[in-house]
């Protein structure tokens, strides 16, 4: 991202309404790579230094922006005065974002969340729903069908979720995030600004807001790191893995976007470039008899590990292979299991892709440059 | 002085790097991308597009070589900057005494980073504590705003002194964190406080000839590390005048040794960089219930300033040093060796704790923070320990998935070649037939969606008959697949570093042969296959070279994606001319990448080697049986050599669906002709020309977002140089495969 300064005194300076007892009022944003939480995590920092009249401190969870991959930003913010010294990620929130709804299965998302936190989701559920999906023990949860509102205005989903965000604060002004998205985007993109201030608007205006208290329906989710089973008593030596092939117990649908390949088998003529293309194993040959000849035969597809790239859809020369929205094939007829395995059960892990991407600017700098952030 | 005028910015440790660097306006860096410091590099290059500075900043092909450029340029007399991290230094690292030893100042940043292996990208100090002895000053800043500071301080020492100064920080904590911080308004502030350029001798004066680099035995050496030495000591002095000056400039203090509450601390806790600011919540904390306890950190560790640190220790009663590295075996870090050092050459019998914490990244805590106080209040605790650490699950067992992947189910004929005459046939290996080849590679690895790697990977192993051994150079490749605790890899599978792929697999091969030549191993047959990137074969092209030179029983497939996409795209040698990238900005200035494609496949045929072949999965077919004849002829001549064009969704800027087609339009553009140098003979293994499908190459860089640009009306002269360049290219290579003698 450009450089962008603001000498002038805060615009829009406001006090923090509440901060726990190192002075911080504290943001977590968890989002999917591609959604552009890492640049609404950095955009809220910088709301907060250049508009709002406070300290702050961004970061982002430093694994990657790449599309698919679950992804965690940090916003810190304080009294102007005050240093902000911690480094460490954001266990108890105060504002907790869910950029996808999928996350909500696949990540203890709500980790550390106590009664006084406030959740912005990115769903089409309603808060009661969601907090049964959540499992979420208590918190102010606020909705935004963040994808229909981007849709609707042109913009992108973490616009709708700035504006949402503002809202549900209840201290950030909309005119605030207004003035700095008309500030990043510049004069360069007049047209797109529009659709990016619609994008921040309806996303102010469309939350649906229940508190629920600590009611003991649910436990609370204690905030901890991740740890291994593999430790330094049982882990074989030098960083060895004798675990030959073990990224398979990985369940990637959180990487899809919505559609899936759809498989038509009496359509199939096995020729197998959707094989030859697929970059994730997912189809399954075996021997067999097609028009009379012996050879291998499309079995299906072992959804499992589908990212969705839909690139088979592409080569399939028989439309054997189509796109469909995957919450209209909750069966997903011609799933077959991965029939390399000798195991009877496999406790699968959800995942996303997980490629180290350490540096965003130049995806930053594509979302800022195409006129949408 | 008067205090400069000062703006507001919320930027990163990297951003603010970057930014001083403009403003001092260096004249050359020479650098090559590593995380965490690459976005140094990224954002300089971003402002030079921009026109905000006129920094050379020059790509090299490995650190070794950047280090080499900066050594270069500052034999010049200019100013010289460099940014890296971790086994970036380390491959650097023979240059750094070589700077300080021949006196010519620069400024390198380290964003500090765990060094290999096991690789990790993450933050901790393993890496800076290797140049303690190399001669250099090294500084220490704990966040953003300091790393702006000191960097503008170190040229400034660095130029007084005539030493090169390190600006090191916390990868990751510091160097992507984005902080309020202030800067000077104007560059110019920052060039008159750091003044004219001066220099003893410039190798650019023809007036006056000078060797730079003698030959130098005893008994003269040892004078000149005296001098070194008597330049570290004028360094005690001369850093804290320039910290001094560099406040009334500013209103900011620097320090050599920085210190919170500590003057009547009983107890003592040092620590360095990002997690001192933490460690001063702690102390806040436990001074409320009444405990005397206090932290100290370091501004500046070469020259180590043990008469402060014994001083702020005096009164303590114990010191306890949190160390994010561990000098292995002698009982503690590098700072609690040389604290106990300092404190014992004043007489002090203060017992120093050593804890080693955070490596890999580890988040440190406030709650760290304070168990490592509570910790110096117990009666029994060791001298020396790790925190963070865990033992694992007692009884966890893993159960393999797989059968592994042996002669057993994958020699199946599939593919097979024959040779006669010299000439080799593949029978086999169709894309149908095929899928009945076990993969050796397991689903669920975390590859962007319609990622080319693993597509070639697979494509290729389809191909080879029987057992094989895997190795892939650093790159998304090998990040999507081995991620602890778990592993894509079916068969055995080797990581080594960055550039040594090539070396790892010809030692392994060889020891292969050996082992069964003495009969330790039982009779058969492994191929030895290595997958690397375009940006392996940057700074690893020497390590293939020597192996395709030697001729060691290999197959190297190189999958160009034209980038280092790992670390978030900046230019390869293959990425294409003009291509915009995050070290090859568009803007005013700039016009993306300056220079052309890398022809690797031509480099490695001038090895002689016997089989140097282009692959692209939109000619499967063909892809499959070049790989049954790399497995041929790397068992029966030598080293083979495939590279395929790699499709990348993410930074390509095109839809992942679109891959197959996007590389056949580069295939029929010529821009990646598919062909084969068989034992010297070169044939075309598909002639888009012949067979009517020859496009311009605008046709195939239009396709994605980092060439699109190309196409419009100002970029005309441009992409009229890269279709010249690729016709020339495709011309030879016709006349190559219609001459056997070319």
């Amino acid at each position: 991202m450009k450089h962008t300064t603001q000498a002038k005194p805060a615009s829009h300076a406001v006090t923090l309404p509440y901060v726990n007892d190192s002075g911080y009022y504290e943001i977590r944003l968890e989002s999917i790579g591609g959604l552009g939480a890492n640049l609404c995590g950095k955009l809220l920092g910088e709301l907060g230094v250049g508009y709002l009249g406070l300290n702050a401190s961004a970061f982002s969870s430093y694994g990657s922006e790449k599309r698919g991959s679950p992804v965690k930003s940090y916003v810190r913010f304080s009294r102007p005065k005050q240093d902000i010294l911690h480094n460490s990620p954001v266990e108890h929130p105060h504002l907790l974002v869910l950029f996808h709804q999928a996350l909500s299965s696949s990540q203890p998302v709500t980790a550390g969340v106590r009664e006084d936190c406030v959740l912005v989701i990115n769903t089409s559920l309603t808060p009661e729903k969601m907090r049964d999906e959540l499992r979420l023990h208590a918190g102010t949860v606020c909705c935004v069908d963040a994808l229909k509102l981007a849709l609707q205005s042109k913009s992108r989903v973490n616009m709708v979720m700035l504006g949402a965000i503002a809202k549900a604060s209840g201290f950030i002004p909309l005119d605030a995030v207004k003035d700095l998205v008309t500030a990043t985007l510049g004069k360069k993109y007049p047209d797109m600004l529009a659709y990016n201030i619609a994008g921040l608007e309806l996303g102010y205006q469309n939350l649906t807001v229940q508190f629920f208290s600590s009611d003991k329906r649910y436990e609370t989710l204690p905030y901890h790191e991740a740890q291994s089973k593999w430790g330094y008593q049982n882990a074989p030596l030098g960083g060895a893995n004798t675990h030959f092939g073990s990224t398979v117990s990985n369940d990637l649908y959180p990487s899809r976007e919505g559609f899936i390949p759809l498989y038509l088998p009496e359509k199939c003529i096995h020729c197998g470039l959707c094989d030859s293309t697929c970059p994730d194993m997912v189809f399954q040959f075996a021997p067999g008899e097609y028009r009379g000849k012996p050879g291998m035969l499309n079995q299906g597809l072992d959804y499992h590990h589908c990212k969705a790239c839909l690139r088979c859809v592409d080569v399939c020369p028989t439309e054997a292979l189509v796109a469909g929205k995957e919450h209209e094939h909750p069966e997903k007829q011609w799933f077959v299991r991965n029939m390399d395995l000798i195991v009877d059960k496999l406790d699968f892990e959800p995942a996303g892709a997980d490629s180290e991407v350490t540096s965003e600017s130049y995806l930053d700098e594509l979302r800022v440059d195409g006129g949408l952030i | 002085m008067e205090q400069a005028k000062q703006k507001v910015l919320f930027e990163s440790g990297n951003e603010l790097a970057a930014y001083a660097a403009k403003q001092i306006n260096y004249h050359i860096m020479g650098y090559y991308p590593i995380t965490p410091s690459t976005q140094i590099a990224e954002y300089l290059d971003r402002m030079k597009a921009d026109g905000e500075h006129s920094i050379d900043l020059i790509p090299a092909e490995g650190e070794h070589s950047a280090a080499g450029i900066c050594y270069g340029a500052s034999a010049g007399g200019g100013r010289v900057f460099n940014a890296t991290s971790a086994n970036g230094l380390l491959y650097a690292l023979e240059e750094l005494p070589v700077q300080s030893g021949t006196r010519l100042p620069m400024v390198l940043n380290l964003a500090c980073r765990t060094v290999s292996g096991p690789l990790s990208i993450k933050g901790d100090h393993s890496d800076v504590m290797y140049t303690l002895n190399t001669g250099w000053i090294i500084l220490f800043a704990n966040s953003p705003q300091e790393v702006y500071d000191l960097n503008i301080c170190a040229i400034k020492i660095a130029e007084q002194l005539r030493l090169p100064v390190i600006v090191a920080f916390d990868g990751f904590f510091t160097s992507h964190q984005k902080r309020k911080c202030f800067v000077f308004a104007e560059d110019k502030s920052v060039r008159d406080f750091i003044g004219p350029k001066s220099c003893d001798y410039s190798v650019l004066d023809p007036e006056h000839p000078v060797t730079i680099g003698s030959y130098m035995n005893e008994p003269d050496l040892i004078n000149n590390k005296y001098q070194l030495h008597m330049a570290m000591t004028q360094a005690r002095t001369s850093i804290p005048k320039v910290f001094a000056e560099y406040r009334e400039l500013s209103g900011r203090t620097l320090e050599t040794v920085t210190s919170y509450r500590a003057d009547d601390a009983e107890i003592l806790l040092f620590i360095l960089g990002s997690s001192y600011l933490t460690a001063k919540a702690a102390v806040d904390k436990l001074r409320k219930e009444g405990k005397k306890v206090g932290v100290f950190s370091l501004g500046v560790l070469r020259p180590f300033p043990s008469e402060q640190i014994a001083e702020i220790c005096r009164n303590a009663n114990k010191v306890l040093v949190a160390d994010r590295q561990d000098s292995y075996g002698a009982g503690g870090g590098n700072m609690t060796l040389e604290i106990r050092a300092a404190l014992q050459q004043k007489g002090l019998t203060t017992r120093v704790l050593c804890r080693i914490y955070g490596l890999g990244g580890r988040d440190f805590y406030e709650k760290d923070a304070l168990d490592l106080f509570e910790t110096c209040y117990e009666q029994e605790v060791p001298d020396f320990d790790y925190i963070g650490i865990y033992p694992g699950e007692k009884d966890f067992t893993t159960k393999p998935y797989f059968e592994p992947v042996t002669t057993a189910n994958s020699l199946q004929g599939l593919t097979s070649c024959k040779e006669i005459d010299g000439k080799i046939t593949v029978t086999g290996g169709t894309v149908r037939d095929t899928t009945a080849r076990p993969k050796r590679l397991a689903p669920g690895h975390g590859a962007c969606p319609g990622c080319g790697i693993p597509v070639n990977v697979n494509l290729l192993l389809r191909g080879i008959e029987g057992n094989v051994v895997l190795l892939f150079q650093t790159g998304c490749g090998m990040v999507v697949t081995t991620g602890y605790p778990k592993t894509a890899f079916k068969v055995s599978y080797v990581h080594n570093l960055f550039q040594n792929g090539a070396a790892t697999l010809a030692g392994l091969s060889k020891m292969y042969r050996k082992m069964q030549e003495r009969k330790e191993l039982p009779p058969g047959d492994i191929t030895f296959i290595m997958v690397s990137g375009d940006g392996g074969l940057d700074i690893g092209m020497g390590s293939a070279l020597g192996t395709a030179l030697r001729g060691d029983p290999v197959i190297i497939l190189e999958y160009d994606n034209g980038g280092y996409m790992n670390t978030g795209y900046q230019l390869s040698y293959s990425t294409p001319m003009g291509a915009k990238s995050a070290t090859s900005h568009l803007g005013p200035e700039q016009w993306g990448k300056t220079f052309f494609h890398k022809d690797m496949p031509r480099i490695m045929a001038a090895t002689g080697m016997p089989y140097v072949a282009t692959a692209a999965e939109s000619d499967p077919n063909d892809f499959i049986k070049k790989a049954a004849k790399a497995q041929y002829y790397a068992k029966n001549h030598g080293t083979a050599y495939i590279k395929c064009l790699s499709a990348c969704p993410l930074n390509w800027g095109d839809k992942p669906n679109t891959e197959r087609r996007v590389i056949s339009a580069a295939v029929n553009s010529c821009f990646f002709p598919l062909y084969e140098i068989e034992q010297g003979i070169t044939t075309l293994s598909f002639d888009p020309e012949k067979s009517g499908q020859k496009i311009p190459v605008a046709d195939w860089l239009k396709m994605m977002g980092r060439t699109r640009h190309l196409c419009e009306d100002n970029y005309f002269e441009i992409m009229e140089n890269i279709q010249k360049e690729v016709d020339r290219r495709w011309s030879r290579l016709k006349a190559q495969a219609a001459h056997p003698e070319l």
